[in-house]
């Protein structure tokens, strides 16, 4: 069995807004894991549950049920906290402390020895390009200075586990390249990453492994190959003389056209629809194999075309 | 105990970047424009009007920053998530509170020390007279700020930043009441009446045991036992105050 880094198991979450406010529950009955040294996505759209998975996960919330280990600890564990480095959705920093202040300050709370300390800070400023800015009062940073410095933070400790909640949102292409390029080093260097996102293009080319999480739930999970693979089984029907709407087969999308129109299929249902379409007097001008992505498997879930 | 002293220090350090210091320049004018300003107006001893003034005046400012911060105290924290980052790393809840707590009490001593100083020197340049006791009335307002600190983080985590500001504040003023509060109980003739003032009266601590302005002033003698029950009654106090905060807080959601 693969070493488990962390570990999600049952997680439910109801929040209570007020005495007059219907309660929201946003995750229900969420279970992952995450084996050491691999790039594990947690994708999903917002409000399926990511943020609140991971304020869980840090202990900035309590679940109401479930259980959570990190490196085979407690997740309250204080040496399980030792070991993971978090960057929160946005950069929050103080503004009144320059970089170095802000990494001294998270070092000391990380309990590193002083001794080493100001070295290990020049070096992650110089891992995420913010060395010349280590003196500056970050209240003047840019956000993509910000999220650099955010992330600098999360890696002073040398974790073993990196949790990121969307750590390429709002940042320029180079931005984003930058801080991709700074995953992947650090797992290329054996550290385990988590990370959340809504991007899936960032997901397809850093993860090595996706759990999609859609209504506080994981509604599929796998290497993206591997769940590429389940998708590819999808067909797409081009046909005349019938709308889509009109259709009785399920279908996975579709789209009605003026002259002609689509609609794509799960293997289950190409035969239903083939049969339909003749049986209704439309005209099938072509039936092909659909290469299905990441976008098309989310949205599918998302949609509830499948649970 | 590092995780406390970083929070603290980052607390003081933000605190001392957000000008709080500069109310003991405040303190200043008040002191050495009241100070000349009695001393015309007043017939007798100019110095005992400058020692009452300059007490009262110390103990209203320091007031003014632990209010003040504790309404920014812990909000400021959560509201900006900075808090996010704290909790994530190796650190309790509780820890941070302490640490939080400690920050507020470190800008109060360091801002009572700079006006009782210069309280010290003003008594000095009017009367060429060094009063040590000066100083021990600087360190019993110290005390008693640190209880107020106490109820301002336990505010500061029960409620919303400017009802907890308001109820610091009540503490104070309600605190220096206390032995009226007593008397007023019993010439109420209402028992409803009674019972909620009884009940102000032993709610709210009795920040009159850590005044000993009058005795300074006059020179009377201070029974040491009235200081060390004065100083246990402050831990005490501190101690139940950071206790329910970190009840309420242990299990807090921060969104």
């Amino acid at each position: 069995m693969a070493d488990i880094q962390l570990e999600v198991r049952d997680l439910h979450k109801t929040y209570h807004p007020g005495l007059f406010e219907k309660d929201v529950e946003v995750l229900k009955g969420l279970s992952f894991e995450v084996r050491r040294g691999e790039v594990f996505g947690f994708l999903g759209p917002n409000g399926a549950g990511k943020t609140t998975t991971i304020k869980a996960i840090t202990e900035i919330i309590m679940p109401d049920a479930g259980s959570i280990t990190i490196c085979g600890l407690p997740h309250t564990d204080l040496e399980a906290k030792r070991r993971i480095g978090f960057m929160t959705e946005s950069p929050y920093v103080y503004r009144h402390l320059s970089g170095t202040e802000f990494l001294r300050f998270c070092g000391e709370l990380l309990g590193m020895p002083r001794a080493g300390l100001g070295r290990r800070i020049e070096a992650v400023l110089d891992e995420v390009g913010m060395s010349a800015h280590a003196d500056r009062k970050m209240g003047t940073f840019s956000k993509g200075m910000l999220q650099r410095t955010a992330l600098a933070q999360a890696l002073v400790g040398e974790p073993e586990l990196l949790i990121l909640d969307e750590p390429l949102s709002g940042l320029d292409p180079v931005g984003r390249r930058d801080v991709r390029d700074i995953i992947l080093g650090q797992a290329a260097a054996g550290v385990t990453v988590f990370f959340s996102s809504h991007i899936i293009p960032d997901v397809e080319t850093i993860c090595d492994r996706v759990a999609i999480v859609v209504e506080g739930e994981v509604r599929a999970c796998g290497t993206v190959a591997g769940l590429m693979t389940d998708e590819a089984v999808i067909s797409e029907a081009t046909f005349t003389g019938l709308q889509p709407a009109e259709l009785q087969t399920p279908l996975v999308s579709s789209h009605a056209g003026s002259d002609a129109s689509w609609a794509r299929v799960a293997a289950a249902h190409r035969d239903q629809l083939i049969r339909e379409l003749a049986d209704r007097g439309a005209r099938l001008v072509s039936l092909n194999p659909v290469r299905g992505n990441l976008e098309d498997l989310l949205m599918r879930h998302f949609e509830g075309g499948e649970s | 105990m590092r995780a406390i002293a970083a929070i603290a220090a980052n607390t003081f350090r933000e605190a001392v970047r957000d000008r709080m210091l500069y109310l003991f320049v405040g303190f200043a004018v008040v002191l050495l424009v009241g100070s000349k300003l009695f001393g015309m107006l007043t017939v007798g001893d100019q110095t005992k009007i400058i020692k009452d003034l300059g007490l009262v005046s110390i103990e209203f400012f320091s007031m003014l920053i632990a209010v003040m911060m504790g309404l920014l105290l812990i909000s400021r924290e959560v509201d900006s998530r900075t808090v996010f980052n704290i909790l994530a790393k190796p650190v309790r809840r509780w820890q941070f509170l302490l640490g939080k707590y400690l920050g507020l009490v470190a800008v109060v001593a360091v801002n009572l020390a700079l006006m009782t100083l210069l309280l010290v020197a003003v008594v000095w340049l009017y009367q060429h007279e060094f009063d040590p006791m000066l100083l021990f009335a600087g360190a019993m307002t110290l005390v008693e700020m640190a209880v107020l600190a106490a109820f301002a983080t336990l505010f500061a985590v029960l409620t919303r930043p400017i009802l907890g500001s308001l109820m610091t504040l009540g503490v104070f003023v309600i605190g220096h009441m206390s032995e009226d509060l007593w008397l007023l109980t019993r010439q109420l003739r209402g028992a409803f009446a009674r019972a909620v003032i009884a009940a102000a009266y032993y709610l709210v601590p009795n920040l009159e045991r850590f005044n000993f302005h009058t005795e300074i002033v006059h020179k009377l003698p201070i029974p040491i036992s009235a200081v060390l029950w004065a100083l246990a009654y402050a831990l005490l106090l501190i101690i139940l105050a950071l206790v329910l905060a970190d009840l309420r807080f242990r299990r807090k959601d921060l969104l």
